[in-house]
C-alpha cells in the first residue's frame, strides 16, 4: 500500500510539473495545448544530446547515492531554456499568425504541431529506448515490510520528488511575489484591464510559453531518470496531464500541482486491480468523473 | 493639453460609433462627458486608452500624439484610464493590485502605495483581502488609486459611479474633486448627470459619436439636457 503511494507521488510529480506548463498556457494564452507532451519529450531529449556532448563516450560518474552525476544537473536549465526557445519558435511560427481566429483553430494548430514535433524526433533519434545513465540504484528501504506492505524508494526517486516540490516552489514565488507573476495572473484574468494597467501582454505571451516550456522539459527530464526515454513519453503522458489540470482547475497552478498528484496516486492505486497496462485508463476516468462532478475543477478559476 | 481632433472609429470595421468627434481637454480641469446611451462616451475614452481603434483624426496629449498606440503604453505617455467595469484584478489582493500598478507605473512619474493608502484608507486596512472581495465603493477607489500610482496628467474614468449608493458616489466625487486640486486633469465620462456637473469644470455632450454642446458646468441645467440625449443640439 505505501509503494502504491510512493509510486503514485514520483509519477505525479512529472505529471505536475507538465500539468502546471499546460494550465499556465492555457490561462494566459487561452487555448488547450496539446503540443505540450512534446515539450516533455524533446526536453528529455535534449539533455540526452547535451549529455552526449558533455561526455562524449564516457559514462556520467555517479553523484553521491544517485545514479546520475552532476553533468545531468548542469544539463537541466540548458535543456529547459533550448525546449523553451523551441516553444518560442513555435509560437512565432505558427500560434501567433492565430491567435487573432478562435480558439478551435489554435487547438487543432497545436494537435498538428504534437505530431509534427513528436515525428521529427523520432526520425532524428529512432524508437529505440534510451537511458540517462545504465548505473543500477539499489532502493533504499524505508519502512519494514510488515508495516503495510513496506516501502522502498530509489534516491534518484527521492530527488525527482524533491526537485518537483523545489519548482513548484520557486514557481509560487514568481507568481506571487515577482512584477511578471503579478502580470502573468493579470493577464488570466482580465487581458484587456492588463493592457491598460500598463502591462505588456506580448511579454507575458512569451514568458508564458518559456515557462510552461521549462517545466516541461524538466519533468520530461525526471520522466526519463526514474524510466526510459521513448518519443512517445509525452504523448502517453498527455492524458494525464489534462486530467490533471481539469482536476485542479483550468488556469490554476496548484491546482495542477494536487491534481497531478491525484492523477499519480490513482493511476498507481489502480494497478493492483486493473493490471498495470490499463493504468493509462484510469486518467481518462478521472477526466470524465470530474467533467461530469465538478467542471470546474477543484479550485477552478484561481491562477 | 488633450486634445480630439475629428476622431473616427469602432469596434467593427464599417460601423463608426465615433463619428468626428472633437474636444480639447484644458490642464487641470475636471470636464464632463454626458449624453445619452450609445452616444460613444465609453468609446472615446476607450479609443484614447488605445482599446478601441481610432480610423481617422488625432488624439494628443500635451502636442504629443497618442491616437492608436498600444493601450500599454498610455501611462508612460500620462494617461490613466479607469474602465466602468472590471477595472481591478479581483483574484489578486488589495496589496498585490497596487504594487503590481507601482511597478508598473513609469520610473520618472511613479506615485506610492503608501500616498494612495492615506487617499484611500479603506485600502490599507483591506489590503490583504482578495481585491473581488472589497464593495463596489471600495473596489472603485482601488481602481482610481490603480491609476493614480502612475501619477497621470490626464486620468479618465468611465462612469466611476455606475453601481454605487449615493453616499459612496458623494464620497467618490469628493475625493475625485481633490486628486484635481493635486494638478490631475480627469475627464469624466457620466450618466450620473447632477453629480458629474456638482464637480465638472466644463461638460461636453455627445450624440452621435459627435460633442453636440460643450460648456462651463454651471451654465448646463440638468433638466434642460433632455432635448440633447434625445439627439437635438448644435
Amino acid at each position: 500500500m505505501l509503494q502504491l503511494l510512493a509510486d503514485g507521488l514520483i509519477v505525479g510529480s512529472v505529471i505536475a510539473l507538465g500539468a502546471v506548463g499546460l494550465t499556465l498556457t492555457y490561462a494566459i494564452l487561452r487555448f488547450a495545448n496539446f503540443g505540450q507532451g512534446e515539450f516533455l519529450t524533446w526536453g528529455a531529449y535534449i539533455a540526452l544530446s547535451l549529455l552526449g556532448l558533455l561526455l562524449g563516450a564516457a559514462a556520467m560518474e555517479p553523484l553521491g547515492p544517485f545514479s546520475f552525476g552532476i553533468e545531468l544537473l548542469a544539463v537541466l536549465p540548458v535543456a529547459a531554456a533550448l525546449t523553451a526557445l523551441l516553444a518560442l519558435a513555435l509560437d512565432w511560427a505558427l500560434f501567433r499568425r492565430l491567435q487573432q481566429g478562435q480558439a478551435i483553430a489554435l487547438v487543432i494548430a497545436s494537435f498538428g504541431a504534437a505530431l509534427a514535433l513528436r515525428n521529427l524526433l523520432q526520425f532524428l533519434y529512432g524508437t529505440l529506448p534510451e537511458y540517462y545513465t545504465r548505473e543500477i540504484q539499489i532502493a533504499i528501504r524505508l519502512v519494514p515490510r510488515d508495516t503495510l506492505g513496506g516501502l522502498r524508494i530509489t534516491p534518484d526517486q527521492m530527488a525527482v520528488m524533491g526537485l518537483t516540490l523545489l519548482t513548484v516552489v520557486a514557481l509560487h514565488l514568481l507568481l506571487t511575489r515577482t512584477t511578471l507573476g503579478r502580470s502573468m495572473r493579470a493577464v488570466a484574468e482580465n487581458p484587456s484591464l492588463a493592457r491598460v494597467a500598463g502591462v505588456d501582454v506580448e511579454q507575458v505571451r512569451r514568458a508564458t510559453w518559456i515557462i510552461g516550456a521549462a517545466l516541461a522539459a524538466v519533468a520530461g527530464i525526471f520522466a526519463g531518470l526514474t524510466g526510459q526515454l521513448r518519443p512517445g513519453l509525452g504523448f502517453d503522458l498527455l492524458l494525464p496531464l489534462f486530467a490533471a489540470a481539469i482536476l485542479g482547475g483550468i488556469g490554476s497552478v496548484w491546482g495542477a500541482v494536487l491534481g497531478g498528484f491525484i492523477v499519480g496516486l490513482a493511476e498507481s492505486l489502480a494497478v493492483p486491480l486493473v493490471g498495470a497496462e490499463y493504468r493509462a485508463a484510469v486518467s481518462f476516468l478521472v477526466l470524465i468523473a470530474i467533467l461530469l462532478l465538478r467542471p470546474a475543477g477543484l479550485f477552478g478559476g484561481r491562477p | 493639453m488633450m486634445a480630439f481632433e475629428a476622431v473616427t472609429g469602432g469596434y467593427e470595421p464599417g460601423l463608426p460609433i465615433l463619428r468626428g468627434a472633437d474636444l480639447i481637454v484644458e490642464p487641470g480641469e475636471i470636464l464632463a462627458l454626458l449624453g445619452p446611451n450609445g452616444a460613444g462616451k465609453s468609446t472615446l475614452v476607450k479609443a484614447a486608452a488605445g482599446l478601441v481603434p481610432v480610423w481617422s483624426g488625432r488624439i494628443t496629449l500635451a502636442q504629443r500624439e497618442i491616437t492608436n498606440r498600444p493601450a500599454h503604453r498610455m501611462l508612460a505617455e500620462g494617461l490613466g484610464f479607469v474602465p466602468q467595469t472590471e477595472n481591478i484584478f479581483a483574484r489578486l489582493t488589495v496589496r498585490e493590485n497596487l504594487l503590481l500598478a507601482h511597478a508598473l507605473a513609469p520610473r520618472e512619474r511613479r506615485g506610492t502605495i503608501a500616498e494612495m493608502e492615506a487617499l484611500f484608507p479603506d485600502l490599507a486596512r483591506q489590503r490583504s483581502l482578495a481585491a473581488g472581495r472589497l464593495s463596489g465603493g471600495q473596489r472603485q477607489m482601488l481602481a482610481v488609486a490603480r491609476a493614480l500610482l502612475a501619477k497621470p496628467a490626464v486620468l479618465m474614468l468611465d462612469e466611476p459611479s455606475a453601481g454605487l449608493s449615493p453616499r459612496l458616489v458623494a464620497t467618490l466625487f469628493e475625493r475625485l474633486a481633490a486628486i484635481r486640486g493635486t494638478g490631475v486633469t480627469i475627464l469624466l465620462v457620466e450618466q450620473n448627470v447632477r453629480a458629474a456637473l456638482s464637480i465638472a469644470d466644463r461638460a461636453a455632450v455627445l450624440v452621435g459619436g459627435r460633442v453636440a454642446h460643450l460648456a462651463p458646468a454651471r451654465d448646463l441645467d440638468p433638466t434642460a439636457l433632455g432635448p440633447l440625449f434625445l439627439g437635438g443640439g448644435h
